[in-house]
């Protein structure tokens, strides 16, 4: 099979299966579920609404929690995730309305 | 703004559970903002049945999220003893008097009102694990295409203590209750240069901090009202099990001359009549004795032939909480042996990592391979200030467990009133996202 032929097909099943496509989980929704503990369920509420917020405050936030001398407890919980894991809850809490 | 206290007084006078408008008052008298209902979608193509056995931290919380990221054609059941889940996180508070148990009372209005879950109130006699179906003791039946179990743990009895009246004089208090309000009476009853006696158990155990934190709170409060009283904590590990600096400087320096630190301590027999405790270490007296016995699932567990760690404890496969004798049962919270913490927090988490895997395995997806859960509490160590613990776990594929990721892990440097503070809102976000 080539190239153009996979494209294709994968072209069609997507085409197909419009409800087959909603059940794929949001990209970053569980990993962000994390921070619903504290932020409010889908990051609205609790200490500070995160929904809505843009990805690039989101990552610069984090970064510079992981970078801080004297940590506090989500200074500390930042420290846990790599780059493309930030991203992927940056990306997540900028989507939400 | 009402204060928290305040606010406490009247939310138990309220009786079980929270409405909208009492959780933004208690959201508004902590300095947070209120829980947001989130709508449950009707288009996802998920379909499926669930059957969720407990309704506390990791129950509640699977219920609700399978509702909100699954959709209407995602029917959840809840099967619950009680009318209203008795919050452990908090109920060292009081023990000294700054919180109620009827203030920690969560009800089960806002799972049925907003998302749809089914609430049944009864106990569960057995589970048919091939024809996928759960009884109740009242007779009814219901069928699940998966099932979450999430009872929270049981307690072993301990020698001479296994009478009624044994265990009513020395209370446990380690699953929030009567016996946390029976404790504080004890406590309160206790006289000037009283023994308050308390014991913890091997791991694993619910709370790894709690019981170093009560022994905290019950000096704190001693030391003011009760002078010359004495705290004797008989630990069964080898040394202070969590958040070991802030224990440490709590008993030496904080509490130095209260608390009275025994690592290594087995108990032999207790004698309920003259109030002692036969140890290790010799006989020892006090004016209350709370010894917490050591831990097991709750009792479901077992009986359902689900119990295959060490016969306490189910082993699961952390990406999605599957038991791994038992196709299709999840065993989530305290109930499942991993290597998390026991304990409410993370319990919310797992509970979502459970209902994220039973909504793949609904639609034919494959697991999410690389989840992270994390253990975060704030521990009061006087009546004002707290120190905090935190650890975020994250997927490792070569051991297939949940392994801290090193540089998240650690605790508060120093104890301190904004950490109290901080505490409060932690809780109740955390309620929220579970409950509200």
């Amino acid at each position: 099979m080539n190239q153009s032929r996979i494209i294709r097909g994968l072209v069609l099943a997507l085409a197909a299966a419009p409800a087959f496509a909603q059940t794929t989980p949001p990209s970053g929704r569980l990993l962000a579920s994390n921070c619903f503990q504290c932020h409010g369920t889908n990051g609205k509420g609790g200490v500070e609404t995160l929904a809505g917020k843009s990805a690039s405050e989101i990552v610069k936030e984090l970064k510079e929690m992981q970078g801080k001398a004297t940590p506090k407890m989500m200074d500390m919980h930042a420290r846990g995730y790599t780059d493309a894991e930030i991203a992927l809850i940056a990306n997540y809490f900028a989507a939400q309305r | 703004m009402v204060k928290r206290r305040d606010f406490i007084k009247m939310a138990g006078a309220a009786g079980l559970g929270l409405s909208a408008a009492g959780w933004s008052m208690l959201a508004a008298a902590d300095g947070v903002a209120a829980p947001v209902a989130v709508g449950v979608p009707t288009n996802t193509g998920i379909k499926g049945r669930v059957v969720v056995i407990g309704g506390g931290m990791a129950g509640a919380t699977v219920a609700k999220y399978l509702r909100i990221w699954g959709g209407t054609g995602v029917d959840v059941t809840l099967i619950e003893r009680d009318s209203a889940y008795s919050s452990n996180i908090m109920s060292n508070l009081v023990l000294n008097g700054s919180r109620t148990m009827s203030s920690l009372q969560y009800g089960y209005g806002n799972l049925t009102s907003r998302y749809g879950v089914k609430m049944v109130k009864g106990d569960v006699a057995t589970i048919d694990p091939v024809g996928r179906s759960v009884t109740l003791a009242s007779g009814t039946r219901y069928a699940y295409d998966r099932l979450v179990v999430a009872p929270g743990v049981d307690f072993d009895i301990l020698p001479g203590l296994e009478t009624a009246a044994a265990q009513a004089k020395v209370p446990h208090a380690w699953k929030a209750g009567p016996q946390t309000t029976a404790l504080r009476n004890m406590i309160t009853a206790m006289p000037n240069g009283g023994v308050f006696v308390m014991s913890i158990p091997g791991k694993p155990y619910r709370c790894p901090p709690g019981p170093y934190e009560r022994a905290c709170v019950v000096a704190d409060w001693l030391k003011k009202n009760r002078p010359g009283s004495k705290v004797i904590v008989l630990d069964a590990n080898p040394g202070i099990t969590a958040e070991v600096h802030s224990f440490t400087d709590a008993f030496n320096v904080v509490h130095a001359g209260v608390i009275e630190y025994q690592p290594n301590v087995t108990i032999n027999s207790v004698d309920a009549t003259n109030m002692t405790v036969n140890t290790s270490i010799g006989n020892i007296h006090g004016n209350v004795l709370n010894l917490i016995p050591p831990h097991r699932a709750g009792k479901v567990i077992a009986a359902n032939g689900l119990a295959d760690s060490g016969g306490k404890w189910t082993s699961v496969d952390v990406l999605s909480y599957e038991a791994k004798v038992a196709p299709g049962i999840h065993v989530i919270g305290d109930a499942s042996a991993t290597t998390q913490p026991k304990a409410g927090h993370i319990a919310n988490q797992e509970a979502k990592v459970c209902a994220d895997a039973i909504l793949r395995l609904f639609s034919g997806r494959a697991l999410d391979p690389s989840p992270h859960t994390n253990s975060a509490c704030y521990s009061p160590i006087t009546f004002e200030t707290a120190s905090w613990l935190t650890a975020n776990f994250a997927y490792d594929p070569v051991t297939k467990t949940m392994q801290p990721v090193a540089p998240s892990s650690g605790e508060a440097a120093a104890r301190s009133k904004d950490n109290f503070e901080e505490m409060n809102k932690w809780f109740t976000a955390l309620m929220g996202d579970s409950f509200a």
